[in-house]
């Protein structure tokens, strides 16, 4: 334990940084694929054919090389543009915050719209009809029926999904986050006790896959009491 | 002697899905009080035609007009047709994420904006008249087949529909519950409802219809009441029908 003495706070506020990403990564992997799933599921040709493209690409390419290409990519994409205005301009900058955390969330929402759209279409036709034929209007009938039946079906995969993105949080050290991996690193560097650190980024990251695993399962039976009860 | 407007008009309806079609020249009219059952083989339109009735699906060809209101692809306000025709479903189609009694109270809220303890006092009427307000709190799944129809039933009925439409209500229910559920639907043609009821109940066809319609390969082949239908049928493919169900 001593060992640790004087990294307790870097590995600290490098959780503090997992938590941060894995928060605003969900909020948008969420938006992906949301929007990829009502894509896929809208009648017009060309709108299917980018959300494929989308899933195609994103779950078809390395999670690592995702983010190195969204890190470098963007930054030179701002550096370009700025350079139209100010040719004064060396390199612009992305945060690599916001870089890594639109990374996986678009690798994750990848995912996500075919869980989506699973769900939109797993939703039993019959009390959609039912809820139509008492007089509901299109937007009732989708948050009062579609939207809660969705829920249910979609929170098993979904809590997968949360997985894949508190772990592919540690992938984002590569561009310089200092997450809790990124901090290992540096304290292997004066300590040279690889195992020791390694070995606590792995318990960090059992603690916060142990508290998703924990509210999935939570909200499962909670969304599950309505159908299981007999 | 003029006869009253009918509640629903249906002129040379046709429809078509893809190249099959479904229905073609039908011609109905219902009026006010009317008990019309609906029967014929497998296939041969008769779920199609009444969900025409409220637009589930939409005919291609002809006229439908509820009262006033005809059903076209400009209606203003197909949600205000459809709160005036209920509907009762071969699978129940209860909400399953709600309970009994939310299941009865959520379209009056929505649709018909009455207030909440208004809602479950109507609710709870039609639970008593389908003889099951204890299953008020319980869920759809845990409810047999019956109840679960007559639940569908009050439900429907909690908006006061101008007309009923059945649509195989007793084929998804096993024989010990098919009673129930046929007293509920007697009860209600008693009282006066305009129903039209797509069934193979027979017994239910001659103890309350009106009127007997008889459809095959999308077409009204016959129609007649009761007493004729049953006794004298015109048409062969009537009686062969009749002689396949009410043979056993």
């Amino acid at each position: 334990m001593e060992l640790l003495s004087g990294w307790w706070d870097d590995f600290f506020w490098g959780s503090v940084v997992v938590a941060q990403v894995f928060l605003a990564s969900l909020v948008l992997m969420v938006i992906f694929g949301l929007i990829g799933a009502a894509a896929k599921l809208s009648g017009n040709r060309i709108v299917q054919k980018i959300a494929n493209g989308y899933t195609v690409v994103f779950r078809g390419t390395p999670e690592i090389l995702v983010i190195l290409l969204l890190y470098f990519g963007s930054a030179i994409t701002l550096t370009w543009i700025s350079r139209l205005f100010n040719p004064d301009i060396k390199f612009v900058d992305v945060p690599p915050f916001w870089a890594g955390t639109v990374a996986i969330a678009l690798i994750v929402g990848s995912y996500a719209t075919e869980t989506f759209r699973g769900a939109f279409l797993g939703v039993r036709p019959g009390s959609i009809e039912a809820a139509k034929a008492l007089g509901m209007s299109g937007l009732q009938v989708f948050f009062y029926i579609r939207i809660p039946e969705m829920w249910r079906l979609a929170l098993p995969p979904f809590g997968n999904h949360m997985l894949s993105l508190i772990k592919d949080t540690a992938l984002i050290s590569i561009i310089g986050l200092n997450e809790t991996l990124f901090v290992a690193k540096q304290a292997i560097g004066t300590t040279g006790k690889p195992f020791t650190m390694y070995i606590v980024v792995g318990l960090i990251y059992l603690g916060f896959s142990t508290v998703i695993t924990l509210t999935v399962m939570a909200l499962e039976r909670y969304g599950n009491h309505t159908v299981r009860a007999r | 002697m003029i006869s009253p407007q009918p509640l629903i008009r249906m002129q040379n309806v046709g429809k078509h899905f893809g190249t099959f079609q479904a229905l073609k020249g039908i011609n109905l009219d219902v009026i006010k009080g009317e008990r019309i059952v609906v029967c014929g083989p497998s296939g041969s339109g008769k779920s199609t035609m009444i969900r025409c009735i409220n637009r589930l699906e939409k005919h291609d060809e002809g006229r439908i007009l509820i009262g006033d209101t005809e059903l076209t692809d400009q209606i203003k306000d197909l949600n205000a047709v459809r709160r005036e025709i209920g509907m009762v479903f071969q699978s129940f189609n209860l909400f399953p994420h709600m309970t009994i009694l939310n299941n009865l109270m959520l379209a009056q809220k929505l649709v018909r904006k009455t207030p909440k303890a208004k809602a479950r006092d109507i609710a709870m009427r039609y639970l008593e008249r389908v003889k099951i307000p204890e299953q008020a709190d319980k869920y759809p799944v845990q409810l047999s087949g019956g109840q679960q129809q007559r639940v569908a039933i009050a439900r429907a009925l909690c908006m006061k529909p101008e007309v009923m439409l059945f649509d195989e209500p007793t084929s998804a229910l096993d024989p010990e519950m098919i009673n129930e559920v046929l007293e509920v639907m007697v009860d209600l043609a008693r009282e006066g409802m305009t129903m039209i009821c797509v069934t193979h109940e027979m017994g239910f066809a001659r103890s309350v219809a009106d009127r007997v319609i008889f459809m095959d390969a999308g077409e009204i082949v016959e129609e007649a009441d009761p007493e004729t239908f049953f006794k004298t049928p015109q048409h062969e493919r009537t009686k062969l029908f009749l002689s396949q169900i009410l043979s056993h």
